[in-house]
């Protein structure tokens, strides 16, 4: 008899196929053949060519550059936030959220806007106004590339640093001080070799995050040649296209990403040590006295370079007819015209991106939701293996497994390559660990007698799950399914390489757009996208609310 | 000398009162121990003796030397106090060893000097040869003698320990307990415990500190607490009472007679100021409840009641007796005893163990 469980493990096996194995092979074999000869040239071209030297060496520098730069200001944040009274906590919190939210290429066009060598606003206002061309910034440089960057990626040190300060019982700290350790000798001996693994772990993160980003590196670093491992790996199929190179950059890079995520999980493991310890009190604030104002000036000027800075320069070029120092003397609505009503692309871009990130949503999660279940309620052989394979996507920067995809779909036979069909496997098989992470934590909140009061009342498997495993799991599952949307409607690194005139998506429009150089509708059109994420995340959290269907209360309880 | 004094001390946190104009001697080398429900004020009341929190008013002295006024504190750091905390903040990312040289690392000592008198702490918690493990590889009970070897390896004059033993299983509870006993003998530190288990606090200390709503309720030598219980909050923190609503008949101090489960006299001593025809309340411990045969009522000083309940423990016979107006007594007795639901006995009232509290 055929039970359910092995017909989700199948389902589940065939998909994850599909999504992670099959293309990851190709991948591979893509890697090491040529002309249909097994050969490692395409590694040697790779790591001989200075070019793609170049590339991998850039790659490392701004990564190691954002990871540090992301602990410089995300730890003293996060510091700030738990442990002192500086003032307008809710503020910093707000700054790190929204930084971490702002589509990395949107902050590229307007840093572009201030900062290019001639037309950049900031750049013409030392230049022509204060004579003072010393005080010029090249945007199009390696400085401007970990400029536009470090603002997604410090809010992953903030988080996981502000977190694990929480969590140090105030105790720990306490038993220091009364044996005769001062502040600093307390925190050199005590605190931060307790948080120091969270604020690695964050580093490592914001490292992985910052050398997969296409868009940012495209658009500052292009112009400038500073030339990193995605935007090689993009130029690669341009005409002719190379694609045994790509592949074995794209591996390379893979390499990368892993080493930096196993030292992460390692520092991760560590971090487990933050909680020992029964029922804590919380650590006594810190009284910084007037200089507190000191640190919220910090805080401020985060928030001015990270989210103010680039909202309302792309509003202001969005609404000006010439972009200059007078940009408000001749203010217009024409480039939301243009984009909104005669551009015929932003309308099926914007249709795409919903279609695609609602749908990759729903598959991500509920393909989690089989995955998670397996591992937790089931004891079939191979769910731990499924596990895993489920994650590995973690490891893939989204331009690899647009790589791997195309690989894959070339050498089947149907049409997939160049459809919106190639762009959702593309989404799915990046974001299925999201959707895996949240299931197994909501599966996990779940007691399983829950289920088995289910089946010893009579209720068949299918019913059980759907009656009363997914009910109760449906607002982490939702949560799930809101951390997979977000970052699908603004996705651009895999997309640039998939998309076809049809198939267009909302970022990629942005980005064609910034290529042609019109600055005035590409800024409307990044304040629309910005609207639209917005909107949907509105809508989404709505929707949310009302289907949660079980009030706190009771979830508390059964969580218990 | 390592005597505390502490003057007038209150403590607020917003519109409450943690600790409410306390005074409170502790003498060099005694063991005090903070007794108290939780929200009492006690954990406050030994924070504010370690430093880690400034007095609304009031005063803390440590021999001449003034610790903490609501101007001036002097830090934790500086007290040159021990402490061992309720979860026993044991740093997991430190080993045995590493835990309990911190205190010495901070005050300089050489590296030889400091080995020797780690090993010698850890042999005296019966630690000895676990040095190189981390906190997490110990038991719960393990880990406890780590904070109390890391406290007293830098030799305090005094050690304030907040709830130290209620994370451990009971048979273990009770062992540490005859350990810390036997190490306040031999060290002479002075030691302010903090608990909320009376039976602890009793086995423990030179003298309690009972606390209710921030004050001071009753302070005195464990047998004189549980005894001669000042009020009727202490009477009921410190163990199982009966509190039996009584007549006075008449007055004549320890003398007294009052009437309880109806018109039945038994002699009480009585506080000075009690008028004959007042309403009192009559507490008396279980253990003080005697159940004798029914024959024998009449007799002055036995009330005649019926059994209620009967519940069989092991080592005794825990019961109810209803009285004829329907007080419920309870009475815990030998448990070689064999006492039927609803047989007539005789209660009798060991007067010397009774408390009389105005109603």
């Amino acid at each position: 008899m055929v039970r359910a469980e092995h017909v989700v493990m199948a389902g589940s096996v065939l998909a994850l196929a599909v999504l992670v194995v099959l293309p990851l092979a190709f991948l591979g074999w893509g890697s090491v053949t040529a002309d249909g000869r097994l050969t490692l040239e395409n590694f040697r071209d790779a790591l001989s060519s200075r070019l793609y030297v170049q590339a991998l060496r850039n790659s490392l520098i701004l990564g190691l550059a954002t990871a540090v730069l992301s602990v410089a200001i995300g730890l003293p944040l996060a510091w700030a936030v738990s442990r002192t009274n500086v003032p307008g906590k809710p503020f910093i919190h707000f700054t790190a959220v929204i930084s971490y939210l702002t589509p990395p290429f949107l902050a590229a066009i307007a840093f572009v806007n201030l900062f290019s060598p001639r037309a950049g606003l900031v750049n013409r206002f030392f230049r022509d106004v204060l004579a003072m061309p010393g005080l010029t910034f090249d945007v199009f440089s390696m400085a401007g590339l970990i400029l536009v960057t470090v603002p997604h990626t410090f809010p992953f040190v903030y988080l996981l640093a502000a977190s694990a300060l929480e969590s140090v019982d105030a105790s720990m700290e306490e038993s220091a001080q009364i044996l005769g350790a001062g502040r600093w000798r307390t925190a050199l001996a005590v605190t931060g070799p307790l948080v120091a693994p969270a604020v690695l772990s964050g580093a490592l993160v914001a490292f992985v995050n910052a050398i997969a980003l296409f868009g940012s590196q495209a658009i500052v670093g292009l112009p400038g040649r500073v030339f990193t491992l995605p935007t090689r790996i993009y130029a690669l199929f341009d005409y002719p296209p190379q694609y045994g190179l790509a592949s074995a950059l794209s591996l390379i890079f893979v390499a990368l990403t892993v080493a930096a995520l196993y030292l992460q999980r390692r520092y991760l493991a560590r971090r487990s040590y933050v909680t020992l310890g029964g029922k804590g009190s919380r650590p006594q604030l810190v009284d910084l006295g007037p200089a507190r104002w000191g640190v919220f000036g910090f805080c401020a000027a985060v928030f001015v370079v990270a989210v103010a800075a680039p909202y309302l320069t792309l509003l202001a070029v969005s609404v000006s007819r010439s972009w200059g120092l007078h940009f408000w003397e001749n203010l217009t609505l024409q480039h939301y015209r243009f984009v909104l009503l005669e551009y015929d692309v932003t309308r099926r871009a914007i249709w795409n991106s919903l279609i695609l990130a609602s749908a990759t949503a729903t598959l991500a999660v509920l393909l989690g939701s089989f995955v998670g279940w397996l591992d937790l309620r089931t004891t079939l052989r191979g769910r731990k293996l499924l596990d895993y394979v489920s994650l590995i996507p973690l490891g893939l920067p989204g331009i690899v497994v647009a790589v791997a995809l195309i690989q894959f779909w070339l050498r089947v036979p149907l049409p997939v390559y160049g459809s919106l069909l190639i762009i959702l496997l593309a989404y799915t098989g990046r974001f299925v660990p999201l959707g895996v992470r949240s299931a197994n934590a909501a599966f996990r909140q779940i007691d399983p007698s829950l289920e088995e009061t289910a089946r010893v009342t009579g209720a068949g498997w299918l019913r059980t799950f759907c009656s009363v495993t997914l009910p109760l799991a449906r607002p982490g599952l939702f949560a799930g399914w809101l951390l997979v949307f977000v970052p699908a409607l603004q996705e651009l690194s895999a997309s640039v390489l998939l998309f076809s005139s049809g198939s267009i998506t909302l970022a990629v429009a942005v980005y064609n757009l910034y290529e042609t150089g019109a600055l005035g509708p590409v800024s409307a059109l990044a304040i629309v996208t910005m609207l639209i994420i917005t909107a949907a995340l509105v809508v989404a959290t709505r929707l949310g609310r009302g289907q949660a269907g079980i009030p706190r209360g009771e979830r508390g309880a059964v969580a218990q | 000398m390592a005597g505390i004094q502490i003057e007038r001390v209150t403590k607020r946190f917003g519109a409450v009162t943690a600790v409410r104009d306390l005074s409170l001697e502790i003498g060099d080398r005694e063991f005090v121990t903070l007794l108290g429900p939780s929200g009492c004020g006690k954990t406050t009341l030994l924070r504010l003796i370690a430093g880690f929190m400034t007095p609304d008013a009031g005063s803390i002295r440590v021999g001449a030397r003034m610790l903490s006024t609501p101007t001036a504190v002097v830090p934790p750091e500086r007290r040159g106090m021990g402490m061992v905390f309720q979860n026993y903040a044991v740093w997991p990312h430190k080993t045995v060893y590493q835990n309990v040289a911190f205190g010495l690392e901070v005050r300089k000592v050489s590296r030889g000097d400091a080995q020797a008198r780690v090993v010698r702490v850890l042999e005296l918690v019966n630690l000895a040869g676990l040095e190189g493990r981390y906190p997490s590889e110990l038991s719960g009970g393990q880990q406890q003698r780590v904070a109390l070897a890391r406290s007293l390896v830098v030799e305090p004059d005094i050690l304030l320990l907040d709830e130290p033993l209620s994370n451990l299983d009971a048979k273990l509870r009770e062992r540490m307990r005859w350990e810390l006993k036997e190490l306040q003998r031999r060290t002479g530190i002075t030691f302010v415990y903090v608990t909320h288990d009376q039976s602890e606090a009793m086995a423990l200390s030179d003298r309690i500190a009972v606390m209710h709503g921030g004050e001071i309720m009753q302070l005195g030598a464990p047998r004189l607490v549980y005894t001669r219980p000042a009020n009727k909050t202490v009477a009921d923190f410190m163990g199982l009472v009966n509190l039996l609503p009584a007549q006075v008949v008449t007055f004549a101090g320890d003398d007294s007679m009052v009437a309880v489960g109806g018109e039945h006299p038994i002699a009480v001593a009585l506080p000075p100021g009690t008028v004959a025809g007042q309403t009192v309340q009559v507490a008396v411990r279980p253990e003080s409840v005697r159940l004798i045969p029914l024959s024998a009522a009449g007799t002055p000083g036995v009330v005649p009641g019926k059994i209620a309940e009967v519940t069989f423990l092991g080592n005794i016979i825990d019961c109810y007796v209803t009285l004829d107006d329907g007080t419920r007594i309870r009475a815990q007795v030998d448990s070689g005893r064999v006492l039927e639901v609803g047989q007539a006995v005789g209660v009798e009232f060991d007067s010397r163990q009774a408390s009389v509290f105005s109603a």
